[in-house]
C-alpha cells in the first residue's frame, strides 16, 4: 500500500492528481506529519518497507525495481 | 545512510586546504527553511545570496549565504521548478512549469522584470554565458526553447521528446543536450544551427545532466533506474552506468571537474562520484527528498534543495581525493525488527487504518510524495 508523506500542504488534492496521473487504484494512507515515516527513519521517496506476515520488516529502501523484485522474492522464499 | 570505510592511511589527504581532524568526509553547515517543495537553486556570488525555486509556494526564496536567513520571497508564475542566474546582466530566470513561462528577476532590486512565454511545462533550464543563451526544456511541449540572454528574444524552439527538461551544453564541442524524462532519451543538437546531430536511449527517468568538456563526457541521471550514465560526447554513446544512492534526481559538476554531486531523493543524501573512476566516493546526508544541487563558487560549499523537508542544506565535501575504501550502504536498523504500530487515515474511505488491519499478511509500504 502507498503512504503519502511530506506534501507540505493539504494532501488530498495532491494525492488525487497523482493517482489520476499514474492510474493508481490501491489503498493509500495519509501520513501528513510523517509520523510513521519518521519512526522508521525514512529520509526520501520512494522508500519501500517490506513487511512479513508476523509484522517483521524484511527490507527497507528498495527504490530500484530490481531491488524491490529481489525483496519480494526473498519475502516469498522464491 | 551510507558511509565510507576506515581511513587510517596517513597518505589519505582530507580537506581542501588543510587536514581536518574528522572521521566524516563531509560537514553539515546549515539547513535553512524555505518555501514548499524547493527544487532549484541559483547562487548570486556577487551579493552572497541563493535563489531557491519553491514550486509549491509559487515563489523564490532569497537566502543570505552569510547569515543563512531568508531575506525575502519573490512571487513568480505557478510552480517555479528550476532556476538560473546570469552574472553579466544580473538576471535570475525561473522556469515556472505550470505557467508555461520563464520569470525574470532583477537580482539587484529583487523585483520581477518580466515573464517570457515558453513551451508547455518548462521543467529545466540552463544558462550558458559563453553563448549568451538560455536553454529551456519544455516537458509537455516536448520542445527546447532557446532565449537570448541580453535581448530576451526567443532564438529558437526546437523539437525534443516527451519529458524534455534538463539541458547540458558543451561549449567546446558547441553541443546542446536535451534530456527527456518520459522518453528516457537525450537529443543532441548543434548549438549554433540547432540541428539534431544525435540521439541516445537512456535509463528510465532521465532527469539531470552535467558536462565535463575537457573529457568529452556528459553524466546523465536516470532516476528510476538508479544510475548515472557516462556518455562519450564525440561518439554519442553510453560508455558506463554508475550506481548511486536511491532515486537520484539532481546533478552538478564540482568546480575542479574531478567529481560530480548527485542528490538521492530516495535516500536523503548526496552522492560524491569520481569523474575519472566512476566510483561513489561518499554519501553526504542532507534533508529529506533532495533534488536541485549547486556548488557555491565562493567557498565550494554545496547547496541542496530538499523537497521533503522544505529546506536548503549547505554542506561541505571534505574529501580531497578518492578515499581508500568505497562507500557502502548501511542497512536500516529496523530490518529484522517489528514495524511500529500505526494508525493512519485511508485517503479513499477516510477511515483510520492500523497495522492490525494487515495482520498476518505480507505487504509493502511504499512511502511517496506527489512532487
Amino acid at each position: 500500500m502507498l503512504v503519502d508523506i511530506w506534501e507540505g500542504t493539504e494532501p488530498r488534492p495532491e494525492v488525487e492528481r497523482f493517482c489520476e496521473m499514474w492510474g493508481i487504484k490501491g489503498p493509500i494512507l495519509l501520513d501528513p506529519g510523517a509520523e510513521l515515516a519518521g519512526a522508521l527513519g525514512v529520509r526520501g521517496v520512494p522508500t519501500n518497507v517490506v513487511v512479513d506476515s508476523d509484522g517483521t520488516i524484511r527490507a527497507f529502501g528498495a527504490a530500484r525495481l530490481d531491488e524491490l523484485e529481489q525483496a519480494i522474492d526473498d519475502l516469498y522464499g522464491r | 545512510m551510507a558511509v565510507t570505510g576506515e581511513r587510517h592511511d596517513p597518505a589519505f589527504p582530507v580537506g581542501a586546504a588543510c587536514r581536518i581532524d574528522s572521521r566524516s568526509p563531509w560537514r553539515a553547515i546549515a539547513e535553512i527553511p524555505v518555501g514548499l517543495d524547493p527544487e532549484g537553486i541559483a547562487v548570486d556570488n556577487l551579493r552572497r545570496r541563493a535563489f531557491v525555486a519553491c514550486s509549491r509556494s509559487d515563489f523564490v526564496s532569497v537566502v543570505d549565504l552569510e547569515t543563512h536567513e531568508v531575506i525575502t520571497e519573490i512571487a513568480t508564475g505557478s510552480e517555479p521548478i528550476d532556476i538560473g542566474l546570469d552574472e553579466e546582466t544580473g538576471r535570475v530566470f525561473s522556469a515556472d512549469a505550470h505557467s508555461d513561462q520563464v520569470t525574470i528577476i532583477d537580482s539587484a532590486t529583487l523585483e520581477v522584470e518580466t515573464a517570457l512565454p515558453v513551451g508547455g511545462y518548462p521543467s529545466g533550464l540552463t544558462h550558458v554565458p559563453e553563448f549568451r543563451r538560455l536553454y529551456i526544456g519544455n516537458s509537455l511541449g516536448s520542445t527546447m526553447t532557446v532565449i537570448d540572454l541580453d535581448t530576451l528574444e526567443t532564438v529558437a524552439t526546437v523539437d525534443a521528446e516527451p519529458g524534455a527538461g534538463a539541458i547540458g551544453v558543451d561549449p567546446t564541442r558547441r553541443l546542446a543536450v536535451c534530456v527527456n524524462f518520459v522518453a528516457a532519451s537525450a537529443n543532441f543538437y548543434d548549438a549554433d544551427s540547432f540541428e539534431e546531430v544525435g540521439r541516445l536511449e537512456l535509463g528510465v527517468g532521465t532527469c539531470a545532466i552535467g558536462i565535463v568538456p575537457e573529457r568529452g563526457e556528459a553524466f546523465i541521471v536516470n532516476s528510476i533506474a538508479g544510475t548515472v550514465s557516462r556518455v562519450d560526447l564525440d561518439a554519442i554513446e553510453v560508455v558506463e552506468e554508475i550506481r548511486t544512492g536511491q532515486a537520484p534526481v539532481g546533478l552538478t559538476v564540482a568546480p575542479a571537474h574531478d567529481r560530480i554531486y548527485v542528490t538521492n531523493r530516495g535516500a536523503g543524501s548526496l552522492s560524491v562520484l569520481g569523474v575519472a573512476d566512476g566510483v561513489e566516493w561518499s554519501q553526504i546526508p542532507v534533508g529529506h527528498g533532495p533534488g536541485g544541487v549547486v556548488v557555491d563558487p565562493h567557498d565550494g560549499r554545496i547547496l541542496v534543495a530538499n523537497a521533503g523537508s522544505q529546506t536548503m542544506s549547505i554542506v561541505e565535501d571534505l574529501l580531497a581525493a578518492r578515499p581508500p575504501a568505497p562507500v557502502f550502504e548501511q542497512p536500516s536498523t529496523f530490518i529484522g525488527g517489528k514495524l511500529p504500530a500505526f494508525a493512519l487515515e485511508d485517503y479513499r474511505t477516510g477511515e483510520r487504518k492500523t497495522n492490525h488491519d494487515w495482520a498476518e499478511k505480507k505487504y509493502i509500504l511504499n512511502f511517496f510524495a506527489s512532487w
